[in-house]
Order: structure tokens, then C-alpha cells, then sequence
């Protein structure tokens, strides 16, 4: 991912190039505007006001909904979610990275139809599949059917409504999101700069870490900000998968908006949540900009 | 000659806008209810009766539909909340009177679910359904008596327990094991029941409100606090499936019909609430979702099998508790659950 920056060009469109420049932008600014800006203020506008007894938001000015974002229970909560969404995506990276270059380095009639397979959940509605993977884990479920029937245990293992369930759910909603990018970065790495490390004397960790690592990080980075991300504010697989034992704060979000009718408290939730979002976005720009 | 042709075809067109206006007016009604609970067979029969059509939209707890009903984005010309959403919409003036001469079948109604808590002048609410929440016990499974909230929340059945997804029917399990009347939630008494429920929640499999027969169903858990339709349903898959009232104290709510205030369709939602009052409609919803039907006449149409499920009617002399709409001290009740999972 680099950063958006316009290449100084030939101006190819006569004396106004600007002009029209922004006339084809107009479509996405609107649509920015609409749907990104505005919403967006609403939420900072309700972040900052009160509730009434129904849970109708009171426009008086409150720094109160801040002040609780910060209390312990809180803070442990956004620090066990994005700690769930960091295992997340290690886990997706230890995993999609080899995938992804296999599959680069296949021939091209293999590398399409492998990314076929990898696109294949997509064809599928999200929470269909966590229901296919509740029949899998669940006591009676496919997984202790197979373990018991061969013997590997006596009793059935309690899989489901564990943190480890919802883990396994998460890698497996995002693991496409980080393979792809991977996938279009390997696929560009020229065989001969591998080779070359090797000509040279690195071995295979150091050809690894110097040359391949680099040359697919722009892939890795935005596999990690499509991963990251969302896993930060997953709340389905977490009640599905984890039997809404351990509160995330999407979970937490979600709760204020409905259950708990405080749309004030969950809107400065989601405040600080985008800011989270903008402080990861950063720092993967820096890395991405400091590697070469 | 052309001038009065065009004035004639004017003056129709104007004529069928006015009546397809007034057609539009008379002839639609938004429903805004509970998801799983008003039968197709229902709404198809109002529908080819009066030739109103329902646009039914749904919501899957009462705090979603206030949330949305408060938003404001559609008028709803016919709600359908828990009696203490529905105190709390009379309390701020949200709901418009009924009137009585359009709901002759009024009368079909048993006086106890009448005149109840959350409407007691009885000006607003009709009840809809009727349910407790109890427990459910695996009797395959569990072989030790349930008799109440302690004994399901027994160490011994740790791992094995599913209870809704509900921080106020938590609390309000916790306060009845304390002696507490079920309506103070006070933040002495909310901080006394927490120790109570950190203990209960390190027993707990899973919280769902929204099905928490499925997981009883599928053999993940053996006992559950639940709602008593979703008991009933269990009751009617298999008999194993036993369903107790706590005998620390039980409640029952109700889900009401309610026009609420700017309605732009009230005689569509009275003539939909006189349909429901209909002890023949009334059974048929009892057919599919066996919750407690308030329609003295309608439970005459049932058959004894169903009137013998113990979820649907629990033959329990006591009187029944009723959740009253809190103010504030619902957000405590949030926090508290939330924190207390958090440090599970």
C-alpha cells in the first residue's frame, strides 16, 4: 500500500487538467462525503451528548462518555480485542504466507485455479459458514465424531464456546483477506533475486528475511490492515463461536446501540476505535515506507 | 372542444390520485414485531380478508425495537414491545389510546391479562403472548432434582448451562436468590448480586437469547435458563426436556399490540388487533409458537396436549412477578454484566 501521492505528468487534457481532474473525482468525493464524512460526524456530534430515560440522545455537551471509554474494565476489553485480532493475524500470516507462494510460483493454469479454491468460501454467505463450523466443533459435532470413532479420545472435547473456537473462526473468516495481497506481491518477486541471495552466500532463512520478506512486504502490509482491522470489531463469531462468554468491543459497540440504548457511550466507542484504526494505518505506512 | 377534453382528463386523473390515496390510506399497515412469532398462515388470512396489506418488519429484542422506533426512520402503525418497553412508551406518552368499539373480540381476553402493571387504566396495550422464564432440564442427563435458580447454578453443572443472553433476567435471578423484590435494582442491591453472578457466570457455556434451544437441542448443555417458549418448543421435540419455575421466584412477561402516537394507519391496526383477538387466529399462533395465550376462548380451541406443556402453562399456583421499565439503572445492569464477563 502506498501512500496516495499524484505522479507530476504531462498535462494531457489541454489547459484546465485540474478541472477535470476533479470532475472525474466528483463521484468518490460525494460519495466520501455521503457516507464517510457525514456519518462520521454524526458519530462525533453523539459522542459527546447525553441519554435520556428512553435512550434518546440529549444534545448537552458531556465529556462523561470519554471519560468511561477509559475506565479499566474498558480498556482490558479493547486490550483483549485487539490482542484476539494480533494472534489473528500471525496465525493468518504463518498460514497464508506459504500458501500464497505456492501459489505464486505455480504455472499460470494452476495459480488460477488454486486462487479459485481460495475465493470459493466467498460464494457462501459469512454466517452460514460459522453455523458450518458450529456443526464441526460443537459436542456432537463432525470433529469429536471423528476422534472418537477412531479411538484418539474417550469423551467428547469441548471445542465450541472456547476462546480457541473463536480464534480458529476468525483465521478462518479472514485468511483469504490476508493470502490475496500476499498472493499479488509473490507473484511479481523475480525467481533470479532468490537465486542471486543464494549465489551470494545467504542461506535459506537469510534469503528469506532479506530478500523475499521485503519484496512481499507491501503484500503483508495490507494483508495485516484488511486482517487487523476488521478482527478488532468482530462481534458474530465471538457470540456464535465463543458463546458471548468474553465480551469484545465490537461486542461492547454493538450492546450499546441496542441492549443497552446508550448510543452516546457506544458512539465515543466507536471514536476511539476509528482513531485506533487511523494510529495502525500509520504505522504501517512507516514500515512500508522505510523498507524499500 | 380539446380545452374541455383536457380538463375532463384532468379532472379524472386528479379524481384516481385522490382514491388511490385514500386506497394507499386505508389499505396498508406497518407492523413492526418480534421476529418468529406471528404465523404467515396469520397475516395471509388478514390480508385476504380485508385486503390491507402488512408490511412486516421484525426486530429480535425489545430494546431494538424502542431504538429503532425512536430513530424515527419509519412510522410503524403497529408495534409489538414487552410490557415494560411498553410502560416506559405510556410513561413518555408514545402510544395512542385504543379504541374499544373497532376491538369487539376484546372480551375473549382472561381478566388476569388485563388491567396489568405496565397499563393499569388498560387505555393502550392488548396482550399479544404471554411467557416465564424457567428452566429447562436434560432429565436424560441431569439425574440430581432442579427445583430453583441454586440448584441450577450448582458447581456440579459446570460447562453444562445455557441461560439468555439478558443482563436484566441475570440480575433478576441473582436478586431473587437474595430475597430482593425483582424491580429494585438499586446500585446497593445491584453490588450485592455480584459476587452471586461472578460465581454463576465461571459456570455458564453460553449465553444466547436469541436460540438457546439449539444448543440444548444439540447436546452441548443440559440445563438452561430460558425463555418458556423456547421451552415449550423443546417440551414438544421431546418430553425429556422438563421446565421448572424457579422456586426462589418466577416472572412472566407479556408481548402487547400498541399503535403508537402519528400512526398513519389506526383503523388498519385496530382492525389487525380485532383479527388477532379472534379465538381461531389466536389458536392458530398457539399452534406454532406454544407460548402462553392470554385468549380465554382461543385456549378453549387448544388441544390437551398442548395445553399440558408445562412451559406454555405452568401449573404453578403462585402469581407471577412482571418486569417494570427501569430508568437509569438499566445502563448499570450493562455494565455490571459486561464487567463481569470481562474478568470471567
Amino acid at each position: 500500500m502506498q501512500p496516495l501521492a499524484l505522479p507530476e505528468r504531462e498535462n494531457l487534457h489541454g489547459r484546465r487538467p485540474r478541472l477535470w481532474g476533479w470532475l472525474l473525482l466528483t463521484p468518490l468525493v460525494l460519495w466520501l462525503f455521503a457516507f464517510v464524512v457525514v456519518p462520521m460526524g454524526v458519530v462525533v456530534v453523539y459522542s459527546f451528548c447525553q441519554r435520556d430515560d428512553l435512550g434518546r440522545v440529549v444534545f448537552s455537551f458531556s465529556w462523561e462518555n470519554y471519560a468511561r471509554v477509559f475506565e479499566p474494565i474498558y480498556l482490558r476489553i479493547l486490550g483483549r480485542s485487539v490482542g484476539f485480532a494480533a494472534l489473528t493475524t500471525v496465525l493468518c500470516i504463518a498460514i497464508g504466507f506459504p500458501v500464497a507462494w505456492y501459489i505464486a510460483r505455480r504455472s499460470e493454469r494452476a495459480r488460477n485455479r488454486l486462487l479459485l479454491l481460495v475465493m470459493v468460501p466467498f460464494w457462501t454467505s459469512f454466517l452460514i459458514r460459522t453455523y458450518a463450523w458450529i456443526a464441526i466443533l460443537k459436542d456432537e459435532g463432525l470433529l469429536n465424531g471423528l476422534l472418537q470413532y477412531a479411538h484418539l479420545i474417550s469423551a467428547p472435547l469441548p471445542l465450541l464456546y472456547t476462546p480457541g473456537a473463536v480464534v480458529v473462526g476468525l483465521v478462518y473468516a479472514y485468511l483469504p483477506f490476508m493470502i490475496l495481497p500476499i498472493y499479488a506481491s509473490a507473484e511479481k518477486v523475480d525467481n533470479a533475486l532468490v537465486e542471486a541471495a543464494y549465489d551470494l552466500g545467504a542461506g535459506p532463512i537469510r534469503a528469506f528475511s532479506e530478500v523475499i520478506v521485503p519484496l512481499t512486504w507491501p503484500g503483508i502490509a495490507a494483508g495485516i490492515l484488511l486482517v487487523f482491522v476488521p478482527a478488532i470489531g468482530m462481534f458474530a463469531i465471538t457470540d456464535l463461536m465463543g458463546g458471548a462468554q468474553v465480551p469484545m468491543i465490537g461486542n461492547v459497540i454493538q450492546n450499546q446501540f441496542f441492549r443497552a440504548r446508550n448510543w452516546p457511550f457506544g458512539a465515543a466507542l466507536g471514536v476511539v476505535f476509528t482513531l485506533l484504526f487511523v494510529v495502525a494505518y500509520a504505522w504501517v505506512q512507516r514500515r512500508s515506507s522505510r523498507t524499500p | 372542444m380539446i380545452h374541455r377534453n383536457l380538463r375532463l382528463v384532468l379532472g379524472a386523473f386528479t379524481a384516481l390520485t385522490l382514491s388511490l390515496a385514500v386506497r394507499a390510506a386505508d389499505k396498508e399497515l406497518n407492523l413492526f414485531a418480534w421476529s418468529e412469532y406471528i404465523p404467515q398462515a396469520v397475516l395471509d388470512g388478514f390480508t385476504k380478508e380485508t385486503g390491507i396489506k402488512v408490511n412486516y418488519e421484525t426486530f429480535a429484542s425489545g430494546e431494538e425495537m424502542l431504538a429503532k422506533m425512536l430513530a424515527g426512520g419509519t412510522i410503524y402503525d403497529l408495534i409489538q414491545p414487552p410490557d415494560y418497553i411498553a410502560e416506559a412508551l405510556i410513561k413518555n406518552n408514545l402510544l395512542l389510546p385504543l379504541d374499544y368499539k373497532k376491538l369487539p373480540g376484546f372480551k375473549n381476553l382472561l381478566p388476569q391479562f388485563t388491567r396489568m402493571p405496565h397499563d393499569p387504566e388498560q387505555k393502550y396495550t392488548v396482550p399479544y403472548m404471554a411467557s416465564t422464564v424457567g428452566i429447562v432440564v436434560n432429565t436424560e442427563k441431569v439425574k440430581q432434582p432442579i427445583a430453583g435458580i441454586v440448584d441450577l447454578f450448582s458447581p456440579k453443572n459446570k460447562g453444562r448451562i445455557v441461560v439468555v443472553d439478558d443482563g436484566r433476567e441475570l440480575v433478576t435471578a441473582a436478586l431473587y436468590v437474595l430475597g430482593y423484590p425483582l424491580n429494585e435494582i438499586t446500585p446497593k442491591n445491584l453490588k450485592e448480586t455480584r459476587p452471586l453472578l461472578a460465581k454463576w457466570f465461571k459456570l455458564i457455556k453460553l449465553f444466547d437469547s436469541d436460540s438457546p434451544k439449539t444448543a440444548l437441542l444439540n447436546g452441548d448443555v443440559d440445563l438452561g435458563l430460558v425463555w418458556g417458549g423456547e421451552a415449550a418448543l423443546l417440551w414438544q421435540e421431546n418430553k425429556k426436556f422438563a421446565y421448572v419455575l424457579p422456586k426462589e421466584g418466577a416472572h412472566q412477561f407479556v408481548d402487547i399490540l400498541a399503535i403508537p402516537k402519528g400512526a398513519k394507519h389506526s383503523a388498519a391496526a385496530h382492525a389487525f388487533i380485532d383479527y388477532i383477538l379472534r379465538p381461531n387466529v389466536s389458536a392458530t399462533i398457539s399452534k406454532e409458537f406454544p407460548y402462553t395465550n392470554p385468549n380465554g376462548e382461543a385456549r378453549k380451541l387448544l388441544t390437551p396436549e398442548q395445553l399440558a406443556n408445562p412451559a406454555s402453562y405452568p401449573k404453578d399456583p403462585r402469581k407471577l412477578d412482571t418486569f417494570r421499565h427501569l430508568g437509569d439503572t438499566g445502563a448499570l445492569i450493562d455494565e455490571l454484566v459486561t464487567d463481569l464477563k470481562n474478568s470471567n
